[in-house]
């Protein structure tokens, strides 16, 4: 072995000496001396079924996603590139912001002509709407701003349409809009008001004489902001306004706008200008609109809540301007799971390249004449990927859940999306960030490098953590619905029904005093100890409310000084939401290793979730003793879940060239013959 | 004997020899390859690997009709064992640390072309005539063929293995399927000068081979020119799709290769056409070792002939009474529904232990520099 290091050491010490010049054409490196990829399939067996996995995490449409992968992948329009002998698609972030543009239109213009929409506004139902699910998760995988520009024109220009408008909307606009005869983009946020959407200051108001509406942007902030599509390809806009009739305001209104001719000629009495380039997401022409006195017809307001007659008259079936300010919003959630289940994507596709590299990448002997350890075999780079690992399993599971019930929505299961929906989007967004962010730079250098995605995915996606509504108010959202779930049970005296607050209607759950390693991966202790920490703060949060008020503070100002409460309290209902889905999920599994790793990953999800939170410790719900505990086993299910690391990412069922060279050979790829 | 051997230096030169038969892949010629493949690749004496055929075929396919014997027989298993050693010599071709070169002067069919593609270079002649025809025999393209047409440009590999379209030397080169086209009067001096190679590394092989290469034109009337229609509605998600996207190109501009297409569509195993597409679409995004196991998965279904007859069909009309009229079941391509598609891609379930095909792992390494460019 010693002899063997110390002529592999010669050998480097002759090839640094012979490299110095540069080597003439025909002298070719000899890999045998140099360090030699491995690839990590020749030593990682797979524990279990990797296809079963993966009809567990992407839950729906395997076969048209997997058809989606392969039309992106045959075209010359997705930047085909053969790297170290595989094949890769992915944009090429270094052209221009126009370019990056107007690619990703005739990227669109692509997947249009093979059919790829058909079915996207036209056609109804659980399934219509899970194909239209998965095939937009694929395109993110591909480039977030091919799927941003999809989520403008389909999710909220199509969307609005399809929800605020009535027949007459639909027939003139779903059909023209699926075939993208018409370009929509959606004219809401404003420089002055973002997530407050009730804000906004924007004015539209009826001229009986012409039975026309006149939208006006009074002053500079009330210029419409971000609007995807807007700088260059949308010919519409969703123009969200206040309505003012006859001097009273009726609150936010949803109106179509015609902004370009068929030319692509900006329309008078409407300016645009460009928001320039951003940190990501440039292949997105976000722009601002303001708009002059633009007159529209009438019917051009989406009329499904409220409407305006011709005499202008104004006439509501929801009398109440809040019910419907949140009758106009209630849509919006399809946004929300969107962001949500792409942001487990990204993350997915971080942590296969990160940890495919980690299978493959050595570094630091242990000792002298040791070979170089793996980095995957450092504890605590275990450490550092797979509880991320495991939450993007559990997250990835729990998105699906939710794109179920949201499918399947009724109005009966309305309040519970929107709830959800909320805290799913920030604390999935959340999650993603961190996970690229320790992706990146568990893979060292190589994760500076565009084409190796995990770095670059961060410019790309931090957008999530903002847009459609941001996420410290969503999560806010949540523990007022929480609060005012619980204040209506006590006072009606009526037990907890929905929103997973059933527990609370039993006693309150005992934890054992000592937590052995069955106990910690006990998934009823798991739910228990969720349970309690839910139940503990929500009454917490309450009490301190309650408290305030009785002080004479409003309601809404007490909510506001217990922040840390309300943050504490909205995390534990997402985390404990998450955890249901996954146990959910585990329980419908026929026996098998497929079920046998879930359940180690749905452990270290609930116990990396309970050594990050102090909240159990702080309250006394947990000892010293007790969070030691799960540290160290946290550590132990790091080692148990190191030989399924390859398999766990083999099931997200990404293509190899979706990913990148460094989750491949990386020496081929980096090879002076591979110039 | 059905595998000639010639030595010659550092050279192997293996010619299929059975002309009467087209030189059909039977099983002894399998394992008789598979035994030379691996004791040539352990031979440091031997640095190239010539792979031909006797007469006017290189390979026209896999001997069917005994294996279609076992099945009417209930002896399935035999005819899958058949089948598992073809691919797994497929395997050892695509995983091959030595060069292959595979001289394709005639016929190329099916097995054949599991033979000869998976390998480094394969030299198409004016004799070629390429088909992967199985869809018209109630089977679907295997030998790895779905990892290799998938590869192939745009959406030609999906036209190829539905259609089975015939292709020649030229159009083989243009798409990839052949590495290179040399005029068979050139072949023998081609092959002395190959005998002299001395080293495994492909870029000298390569390096005599492109002095012999030629770059024909295609026919004026070739398909490859055809390849923005191919594009337009081969890449379309279903089958049924594929065939209305070409109706409509035949109403735009009616024209024979269209008509022709949609006929030879119609013609075929609508069970064949449903797995061959998904095998095409899951074999793109897979690796030669997982398409052949899964292609094993599929090929025991169709042995096992409790989803379909349509092999023992196919075999009877095109192989046996040459009525050229299969009577497929199911009839109809919307009578194929998904579930019984799914079922070809999951395990067997047999009371006598069925298993996932074995490829033991090899030396891919050095391999992935010499395996095949597609």
């Amino acid at each position: 072995m010693s002899e063997y290091r110390g002529l592999r050491r010669a050998h480097i010490l002759a090839n640094h000496i012979l490299r110095s010049p540069p080597p003439s054409s025909n002298l070719s490196l000899t890999p045998e001396v140099c360090l030699q990829y491995s690839p990590p399939e020749l030593n990682e067996s797979y524990g279990f079924d990797v296809k079963e996995m993966r009809k567990l995490l992407d839950g729906h449409n395997l076969e048209d996603r997997d058809w989606l992968y392969g039309l992106m992948m045959q075209s010359n329009l997705f930047n085909r590139k053969e790297i170290g002998g595989k094949v890769f698609v992915s944009p090429d972030y270094n052209q221009t912001m126009e370019q990056q543009r107007q690619i990703s239109m005739k990227r669109i213009l692509y997947l249009l002509e093979n059919g790829v929409f058909q079915g996207w506004l036209t056609e109804t139902g659980p399934e219509a709407e899970l194909n239209k699910f998965a095939l937009y998760e694929v395109c993110g995988i591909y480039d977030y701003s091919l799927s941003a520009k999809l989520g403008v024109h389909f999710l909220l220009w199509g969307n609005a349409v399809k929800f605020f408008g009535t027949k007459r909307h639909h027939e003139k606009w779903l059909k023209d809009t699926e075939d993208y005869l018409v370009k929509g983009c959606f004219a809401m946020t404003e420089l002055g008001h973002g997530t407050n959407v009730r804000g906004i200051e924007t004015v539209t108001t009826y001229d009986p004489t012409t039975e026309e509406f006149v939208i006006n942007t009074p002053c500079e902030s009330a210029q419409k902001y971000w609007i995807g599509e807007a700088a260059n390809h949308a010919n519409h806009a969703i123009v969200i306004s206040q309505l003012s009739i006859n001097g009273t305001n009726q609150g936010v209104h949803v109106f179509i706008a015609q902004i370009r001719d068929q030319d692509g000629n900006i329309c008078p009495n409407v300016r645009i200008a460009d928001c320039g380039h951003k940190i990501g997401l440039n292949g997105v022409d976000n722009g601002r609109i303001w708009f002059d006195n633009l007159r529209i017809p009438r019917e051009n307001l989406l009329n499904s809540v409220a409407d305006v007659l011709s005499d202008g008259k104004y006439v509501s079936s929801i009398k109440d301007p809040d019910q419907r300010f949140g009758a106009f919003l209630a849509p919006l959630t399809s946004g929300r799971v969107t962001i949500a289940s792409s942001a487990i994507y990204s993350s997915k596709l971080g942590l296969a390249v990160a940890i495919r590299y980690s299978l493959s990448r050595r570094a630091f002997s242990v000792a002298a004449n040791c070979p170089e350890v793996l980095l995957l075999d450092y504890p605590s780079h275990q450490r550092r990927l797979l509880p991320l690992l495991a939450k993007t399993y559990a997250m990835s599971i729990a998105v699906n859940d939710l794109k179920m019930i949201y499918v399947k929505r009724t109005a009966e299961t309305n309040k519970a999306i929107h709830v959800v929906s909320s805290g799913f989007k920030a604390v999935l967004t959340w999650h993603n960030m961190r996970t690229l962010q320790e992706c990146r730079q568990a893979v060292g250098g190589q994760g500076l490098k565009t084409e190796n995605r995990v770095g670059h995915l961060k410019g790309e996606y931090d957008v999530q953590t903002t847009f459609e509504g941001d996420n410290n108010v969503l999560m806010q959202l949540v523990s007022k619905a929480l609060f005012a779930e619980y204040v209506s049970c006590k006072k009606r005296n009526k037990p907890f029904k929905g929103l997973g607050l059933e527990h609370m209607n039993s006693p309150r759950p005992v934890l054992p005093t000592q937590l052995t390693s069955s106990t910690l991966r006990c998934s009823q202790f798991q739910k228990n100890v969720f349970c309690l920490r839910e139940r503990d703060l929500l009454e917490r949060f309450t009490s301190e409310v309650a408290e305030l008020q009785g002080r004479g503070e409003s309601r809404e100002f007490s909510i506001l000084l217990n922040h840390q409460l309300s943050e504490d309290l909205s995390k534990a209902f997402t985390e404990k939401a998450i955890l249901q889905t996954v146990l959910d999920a585990e329980a419908k599994l026929p026996p098998g290793s497929v079920k046998e790793v879930l359940g180690l990953v749905r452990s270290m999800y609930a116990l990396i979730c309970l050594e990050e939170d102090p909240s159990l410790l702080r309250y006394g719900h947990l000892s010293r003793d007790n969070v030691g505990d799960v540290r160290r086993e946290v550590c132990k299910l790091c080692g148990e879940l190191r030989p399924h690391a390859l398999a766990l990412v083999a099931s997200f069922g990404i293509p190899d060239a979706f990913l990148s060279p460094i989750a491949f050979n990386w020496v081929e790829a980096n090879a002076w013959s591979s110039l | 004997s059905q595998v000639l051997v010639e030595e010659k230096s550092s050279v192997r030169i293996l010619t299929l020899n059975r002309p009467k038969q087209l030189n059909a892949l039977c099983f002894n010629m399998i394992s008789r390859l598979f035994q030379l493949f691996l004791a040539y690749e352990e031979d440091p004496s031997v640095k190239l690997v010539i792979l031909k055929g006797q007469g006017r075929a290189f390979c026209a396919g896999g001997d069917v009709p005994p294996v279609v014997n076992n099945m009417v027989q209930g002896k399935w298993r035999l005819g899958a064992d058949f089948f598992r050693d073809q691919y797994t010599l497929n395997y050892v071709m695509a995983t091959y640390s030595k060069a292959q070169v595979s001289i394709l002067n005639g016929i190329v069919m099916g097995a054949g072309a599991g033979a000869s593609i998976h390998g480094r270079f394969r030299i198409a002649t004016e004799n070629t005539v390429f088909a992967m025809p199985e869809t018209a025999l109630g089977l679907f393209p295997d030998v790895g063929a779905s990892y290799f047409l998938s590869r192939l440009p745009g959406f030609f590999g999906e036209y190829v293995g539905l259609t089975g379209a015939r292709l020649d030397g030229a159009e083989m080169l243009a798409c990839g399927l052949a590495t290179h086209f040399v005029p068979s009067s050139r072949l023998t001096a081609l092959e002395a000068d190959l005998c002299k190679v001395g080293t495994s590394d492909p870029s000298f092989v390569s390096t005599i081979l492109d002095a012999y290469t030629q770059h024909p034109h295609l026919k004026q009337k070739s398909l490859y020119h055809r390849l923005d229609v191919i594009d337009r509605c081969f890449s379309r998600r279903t089958v049924e799709e594929i065939i209305s996207a070409l109706e409509r190109e035949a109403t735009q501009e009616p024209d024979d290769w269209i008509l022709t297409t949609i006929r030879a569509l119609k013609k075929s195993s609508p069970s064949s056409l449903k797995i061959s597409l998904r095998s095409i679409r899951e074999g793109r995004l897979q690796g030669v070792g997982q398409c052949l196991i899964r292609e094993y998965k599929m090929v025991c279904h169709v042995m096992k002939g409790d989803l379909s007859k349509d092999l023992v069909e196919g075999c009877r009309a095109i192989l046996i009474d040459k009525d050229r009229n299969p009577k497929w079941n199911p009839k109809r391509l919307e009578d194929m529904k998904d579930n019984i598609v799914d079922q070809y891609f999951e395990r067997v379930e047999e009371e006598e232990r069925w298993e996932d095909l074995k490829l033991s792992p090899r030396n891919n390494l050095r391999a992935s520099k010499i395996a095949a460019k597609l």
